[in-house]
């Protein structure tokens, strides 16, 4: 026993231990994640619940199977539900009814006892809407330009009305907000012009032919949407719901319609898969609840970018400087010090600083030099893309500059003697030997900076995260990249989802689908960067002396 | 007792006046220099002539000084910091160590190569033309020549030329080594700096280095320390040699070796001390 102490074995097996729960601890959270957030997709069974209460009224539930769960029979005694002798506990399913105009809670719990039949008939649609979303129930009518006709024709209606809305979608966002744009920008001109004082005839001439020649074709854009819409309104179904009320609903409201119970698993992987896409590519609806999160994904991507150009030159040239240029006196300990006190500061409190200092003092003032034609409405001096972004460059900001130093330490002085007895400079030797070298550290820098700022999000509440944004900072409207937008983050959503929406029942499955999104994310930007500098490793392979 | 032979076959021209060198016949003279690194002296008033086109070589057992003074030809001292310098060195009849000398143009007339080959992690062509980048030299067709030259003249090119673009990294220990002279030549300095060239090398590829040493001497002027008496018996055409920071003896290496005046420097060549 002594012999196996002494030999080392326990602690390496202690270590393999570490390792393994640590692994085991991901795989187990990713699962977790992963089929919560993805049975959101699965295409379930549609059930019919009849039953019987305890007044013996028979009613009929109509929806999906979200969740079910086993409460204590004691729970119930309050209540005037019989149940037989000597029952401990009680099974009961949480069903998804959908239909939010004709009940008040689209969601709704079922004691396993009071139900007398339960089926899959195959006559039940899902409709997904643009408003008040899903609606379960048995299609009627199908209504096609005022006339009914076979609900054979669904598929080809239902294609019809997408393109339909695809036209419109591109009109309002991209044609119409262009010009909306144009004529914001007319305005703002004059209002430069009047600031300055420059404010001729001639110019108040140009600038009105140039707003009716905008308005103009305003209008003409409106027309074409007012008949789209027209278009798309021509069709309608009528379903019945649970209770076999009649409920019409336009194609304009429609997004597609499946017959759950109908699909075999093949159609089932398709279903999924294309729900899954649109949870990627749509925008948000219903107070973000439902529909996508294309905005926040590339909110997100783009500020983490954003943030890694800002903190890259900066922590490098900080890292060169202290290893390179800074001699070994008390200024440079104190620089050292307050350098890894960086990294221990509270990201709130990073948060609080970007507002006070970034986007009051210094957005402000930029405001007043360049924009002082659209105050009071501020453009820099309010939370936006851009302070986000330099917020949390100074929160990783460290952790780029120690990466970089141990690089720059581990270069062999053998390559800095060489370089400087050729006639280079140091700071030649600095940029064709040294960084080139030490390119790997200073890309772990950057990995690191990227896994810390795409998890933030206190921070970035105070200095430009929105719980819905208009419109995204690139966009086809010159100059392309606006850096003064505020802009939507995965990790905001999954906070804004899962404790301020109105349905946290609706909401809960989404939030799970949104973590594994973020997560998938982060690890994908993480494989990018090691694989970058996997071959910079490679490339600048020095022999150990 | 092992006494050291000179070999002719390397150093057969006619004996120069050391102490009254003519001024075309001097590449660097060294005046007056004494070194301290803080407060420990390690070169005690050394002067002497280094003629040009010649092999001179620094003997002495370790911690004599040999490859201090050595770096202090090209200025490399300059990045200790704790190192003061007394005393001149002129180079063409400048002193080196002047307040308005430019350090980077400076090195590139005075080249050193090191101990341990110490290649770039880049490619063999990148690695020659280096230095004539940092020159500014970018003229593709200007580089190429340079490249066959230098690596001409340190024998390498026969071995490279198919794979120019290939990492220096790949090289042999005795490759590379000629690899950093070629690197070092093609920037066409005036004297070349050799810090114990060979102490990391096989003796094959000694044989190769010092065959190259005395062809340089055809351009150049070499300065070389070694520890290795025999090499400098082989090699050079001048021989100091030093201990603990003093200039003991200079004077060209056969009557160094053969009829040494100080008797330091019999002690030391014939092996009572090392």
């Amino acid at each position: 026993m002594n012999a196996w102490f002494k030999s080392g074995s326990p602690w390496i097996w202690l270590s393999a231990g570490g390792v393994g729960i640590s692994l085991l601890s991901v795989i187990g959270l990713l699962w977790l994640i992963a089929s919560h957030g993805l049975s959101y997709f699965w295409p379930s069974s549609i059930y019919e619940f009849k039953l019987v209460d305890s007044q013996g009224q028979r009613t009929t539930v109509i929806g999906e199977i979200y969740d079910r769960e086993r409460i204590p029979a004691v729970q119930l005694e309050h209540t005037d539900i019989v149940l037989p002798e000597g029952t401990e506990s009680v099974e009961r399913l949480l069903i998804k009814t959908g239909n939010r105009e004709l009940v008040s809670l689209d969601f709704r719990w079922l004691l396993t006892p009071q139900i007398t039949s339960r089926s899959t008939p195959e006559d039940i649609a899902v409709i997904e809407r643009r408003t008040n979303g899903n609606f379960y129930g048995r299609i009627e009518k199908l209504i096609e330009n005022g006339k009914e006709v076979d609900i054979s024709r669904l598929d080809e209606l239902m294609e019809r009305a997408n393109e339909l809305q695809a036209q419109i979608n591109e009109l309002q966002k991209k044609n119409i907000g262009a010009i909306n744009y144009q004529i914001e920008k007319l305005r703002l001109s004059e209002r430069k012009h009047q600031l300055k004082e420059t404010y001729t005839a001639k110019i108040e001439e140009k600038l009105t032919a140039e707003q009716k020649a905008l308005e103009e074709d305003y209008r003409k854009l409106e027309e074409q949407l007012m008949q789209l819409r027209e278009e798309v309104s021509k069709d309608q179904l009528v379903v019945s719901a649970m209770d076999g009320q009649l409920v019409t609903i336009n194609f304009e409201h429609i997004l597609n319609v499946h017959f759950n119970n109908r699909l075999n698993l093949l159609d089932k992987v398709g279903v999924f898969f294309s729900q899954i896409g649109g949870f990627i590519i749509d925008d948000p609806r219903e107070a973000n609840t439902e529909g996508g999160v294309f905005p926040a994904i590339f909110g997100t991507v783009l500020m983490v970018l954003l943030m890694t150009v800002i903190v890259s030159p900066f922590g490098v040239v900080a890292a060169i400087y202290l290893h390179e240029y800074a001699g070994n006196n008390a200024l440079t300990r104190v620089l050292r010090i307050a350098v890894i006190n960086l990294a221990g500061v509270p990201s709130i409190v990073y948060g609080v600083f970007g507002l006070g200092f970034f986007v009051y003092i210094l957005g402000g003032s930029i405001d007043q030099l360049f924009y002082p034609e659209t105050l009071p409405s501020p453009t820099f001096g309010t939370p936006g893309v851009l302070w986000s972004a330099i917020t949390l460059a100074i929160l990783t900001l460290p952790v780029v500059i120690v990466s970089t130093e141990e690089g720059l330490s581990r270069i062999p002085s053998s390559m800095r003697l060489g370089s400087l007895a050729l006639g280079a400079t140091k700071a030649e030797t600095l940029w064709r030997i040294i960084l080139p070298i030490a390119s790997p550290a200073i890309m772990t820098g950057i990995i690191l900076a990227i896994a810390r700022a795409a998890g933030e999000v206190a921070p970035l509440m105070l200095v430009g995260v929105v719980k819905m944004a208009p419109n995204l900072p690139l966009d086809g409207n010159f100059p392309y990249l606006h850096l003064d937008r505020k802009f939507m983050h995965l990790g905001f959503h999954i906070y804004d989802v899962g404790f301020q929406s109105p349905n946290v029942e609706a909401a809960r499955p989404l939030v799970y689908a949104t973590a594994l999104l973020l997560v998938t994310i982060i690890v994908g930007l993480n494989m990018t960067a090691v694989s970058i500098r996997n071959k910079l490793r490679e490339k600048y392979k020095t022999l150990e002396h | 007792m092992i006494t050291v032979t000179p070999n002719n076959a390397f150093n057969m021209n006619e004996k120069l006046d050391l102490n009254n060198l003519s001024p075309e016949q001097t590449a660097l003279s060294i005046d007056g220099l004494n070194l301290y690194y803080g407060d420990k002296q390690a070169l005690n008033d050394i002067s002497m002539s280094i003629p040009k086109g010649q092999v001179t070589a620094f003997i002495g057992p370790s911690g004599c000084g040999k490859s201090t003074l050595l770096r202090c030809i090209n200025r490399m001292n300059d990045l200790v910091d704790s190192c003061k310098i007394e005393g001149e060195i002129n180079l063409h009849g400048q002193n080196i160590y002047d307040k308005n000398v430019d350090v980077a143009s400076l090195r590139r007339k005075v080249g050193m190569v090191f101990q341990r080959p110490n290649p770039f992690p880049k490619s063999i062509y990148e690695n020659v033309v280096y230095g004539l980048r940092i020159a500014g030299e970018n003229n593709r067709r200007v580089l190429d020549e340079a490249v066959e030259k230098s690596l001409r003249s340190a024998a390498l090119w026969d071995e490279v030329k198919d794979r120019l673009d290939e990492s220096a990294l790949g090289l042999s220990g005795g490759q590379q080594q000629r690899l950093v002279i070629a690197r070092a030549v093609a920037i066409q300095p005036e004297v070349i700096l050799l810090d114990e060239p060979t102490s990391a090398l096989d003796p094959i590829s000694t044989l190769t280095i010092e065959e190259l040493i005395n062809d340089l001497k055809k351009n150049y002027t070499v300065v070389i320390v070694t520890h290795n008496m025999q090499q400098a018996a082989r090699v050079s055409d001048q021989t100091a040699f030093m201990y603990m920071g003093d200039l003991i003896e200079y004077s060209d290496t056969n009557t160094l070796f053969t009829t040494p005046t100080k008797k330091k420097t019999e002690d030391y060549i014939t092996g009572r001390y090392g």
